[in-house]
């Protein structure tokens, strides 16, 4: 077994800190047969728990994942890439080979300080709830981030046990979720994602430059996303893991807002938006 | 739609044009239909001027298949070769007519390749299964139903961009869902993409969905003809056709420009036999009788079946659904 550091930039490690939280390994679990509160296919994501606990290290132990470890050790870097997370992440050659390929990828993407756009401030109060709600926002790609006190700036702010949200509210987190959906208002989303349930974006921008990171936690390309994000971005210009030469179609810039395509998907890539 | 013979069709029924034993088409018989049926929709004494009321030779022709009961129920190819004969004596080029379906395992099961002229298109859009990428991201119809995050269905980009003209090709079956699926249920969850979020446990917003799609534009405009194929049907456990105790042979094919008034006529082809057969009427709402998992029980339903999609589309326009203002010609070959 090999361990890889996955920080701002991935690299290999002898071990992992003991202090360092655990992350599960990425994917996505289809329980066809599994009674639930959605039929949407159960994404095992992390990025909630990396913007819980910034300046923590993570770790990712994939040597029990069911996943070879050529497709999901890759998964696991971009993650923790696109959230900035020091992580090591334990695997076997296979994976440290993918690894590095993913290494070298990330790479040729040009750095850009932006800050990360959020339409909904959560009040994190460190319960196990509050996470759940954290991590079904994410997988719905509502946009949030981490605040101390309700932000007047935000769309939206949540705080558990609140008149608005009480607790016994939170033992639904996917009925809280579509609950605070519809109190931002779809309209009012930054970011859009259609034709697939198994990829989670983030968004940074400073206005005139903004990045679109694209998570494809399901291990088979999505063949045609369709991304939607506000503002008007005449140039798009995207980069993604083993396919060089891939190009965006039908970007369209209208009411304030950039869509485009992306034809085929595979683990990651990055659109970067100009004005 | 509802074009040019709205409250209008034309029945055109034959005891020989389908062999119940062992479901072979007799296809001279099919041709005859075939004949009968569009030059008395369109008052012509030849089929070439008939089929030129719908279609010119600078047409490019989509026929809408219905395979979703494929290999068994599907849009008849003997039917459809017919059509695709008609559309090249006019002076179409074969290239310029495309056989279209959404998904390609239920399209490529039927081998239509072997009963239309070599050019022919036939494709499947969504390859593979849940690809957007055969669909139009610029048209769309936007409704959340269940809480679901994609809540865009886009129309399929051949009918935007390519197709000047279609030919709907439904087939005759009961749907779990919608009631019954005709010409409404074809033309519109047929050619959108991410329809099936409609559906969800017991409820399904068929209801209002069907027609709202099927009046989307350019769909709406560039549908000019009804060609139900009745050959065989479904009338339970439908759209599928994994119980062959549900297949009958109606045996006939209706034409018409009016998809309202062909679908109230389906009404009561589906639920005339479902009375025989003593299965649920497909106006049964009752919750007692919807349970999951139970498709070849015909005393239970799947859904909460909304066959009143088609008195919905009537009202949003797409035609005549009043049976006393349905004038219907009956022809027997």
């Amino acid at each position: 077994m090999i361990w890889l550091v996955a920080a701002i930039l991935p690299a290999l490690a002898a071990d992992a800190p003991p202090d360092a939280v655990k992350l599960q390994a990425p994917q996505v679990e289809y329980h066809v047969n599994e009674a639930s509160a959605t039929t949407s296919p159960w994404v095992d994501a992390n990025g909630w728990q990396i913007v819980r606990a910034p300046g923590k290290h993570f770790y990712y132990d994939l040597s029990a994942s069911k996943i070879p470890s050529a497709r999901v050790a890759p998964l696991a870097a971009a993650e923790a890439f696109v959230y900035g997370a020091q992580a090591s992440i334990h695997t076997d050659q296979a994976g440290t080979d993918a690894f590095n390929r993913m290494l070298d990828f990330l790479k040729t993407i040009p750095g850009a300080d932006l800050p990360v756009v959020a339409d909904i401030g959560v009040v994190d109060d460190g319960s196990d709830e509050c996470g759940e709600l954290m991590n079904m926002l994410a997988r719905r790609n509502l946009l949030y981030k981490i605040v101390t006190a309700p932000d007047p700036k935000l769309a939206v702010n949540v705080s558990l046990g609140s008149k608005e949200y009480p607790k016994e509210g939170a033992a639904d987190p996917s009925m809280l979720a579509q609950k605070i959906r519809s109190q931002l208002g779809d309209e009012h989303r930054s970011l859009r994602v259609y034709g697939s349930e198994v990829v989670i974006a983030r968004l940074e921008s400073d206005g005139a430059h903004a990045r679109v990171h694209l998570l494809n936690y399901a291990f088979r390309p999505v063949v045609g996303l369709r991304v939607r994000v506000a503002g008007s971005y005449a140039h798009q210009t995207v980069r993604a893991f083993g396919k060089p030469d891939l190009k965006l179609q039908d970007a369209a810039v209208s009411g304030g807002a950039t869509e485009f395509t992306l034809p085929d998907l595979g683990t990651y890539a990055v659109v970067d938006l100009t004005k | 739609m509802p074009g040019p013979y709205p409250g209008r069709a034309v029945r055109a029924h034959s005891e020989k044009c389908i062999d119940s034993t062992t479901s072979r088409v007799d296809v001279p018989t099919v041709r005859q239909m075939m004949s009968d049926g569009i030059r008395t929709l369109t008052h012509e004494k030849t089929d070439r001027d008939a089929w030129a009321h719908f279609v010119g030779p600078k047409d490019v022709v989509g026929i809408k298949l219905n395979c979703s009961g494929a290999p068994q129920i599907r849009s008849a190819p003997e039917v459809v070769g017919v059509i695709v004969d008609n559309l090249v004596s006019l002076g179409i080029p074969p290239e310029n007519i495309y056989l279209y379906e959404r998904f390609l395992d239920q399209l490529t099961s039927v081998h239509y390749e072997r009963y239309v002229p070599e050019g022919v298109n036939i494709v499947a859009i969504e390859t593979p299964r849940g690809s957007v990428l055969g669909y139009d991201p610029r048209v769309y119809v936007e409704v959340d139903f269940f809480g679901e995050d994609d809540t865009r269905s886009n129309m399929i980009r051949l009918v935007t961009e390519r197709f000047t003209k279609i030919i709907n090709v439904p087939n005759m079956k009961d749907h779990q869902a919608a009631g019954v699926t005709g010409c409404l249920k074809n033309i519109a969850y047929g050619d959108f993409s991410n329809v099936a979020r409609s559906h969800s446990h017991e409820k399904t917003n068929t209801f209002s969905f069907i027609g709202t799609l099927a009046s989307t534009e350019p769909l709406r405009s560039r549908t000019v003809l009804q060609v139900m194929d009745g050959l065989r049907g479904v009338w339970h456990g439908g759209p599928f056709s994994q119980y062959p105790q549900f297949r009958f042979f109606p045996k006939q094919i209706v034409f018409g420009t009016d998809p309202v008034a062909i679908d109230r006529l389906l009404i009561d082809v589906i639920e005339n036999k479902r009375k025989a057969e003593g299965a649920l009427s497909i106006w049964d709402r009752s919750m007692e009788n919807v349970k999951r998992g139970h498709n070849e029980d015909i005393r239970v339903n799947h859904f909460i079946r909304e066959p009143g999609h088609i008195e919905f589309a009537g009202k949003l326009g797409l035609g005549v659904y009043d049976i006393s203002e349905i004038k219907v010609a009956e022809l027997e070959v």
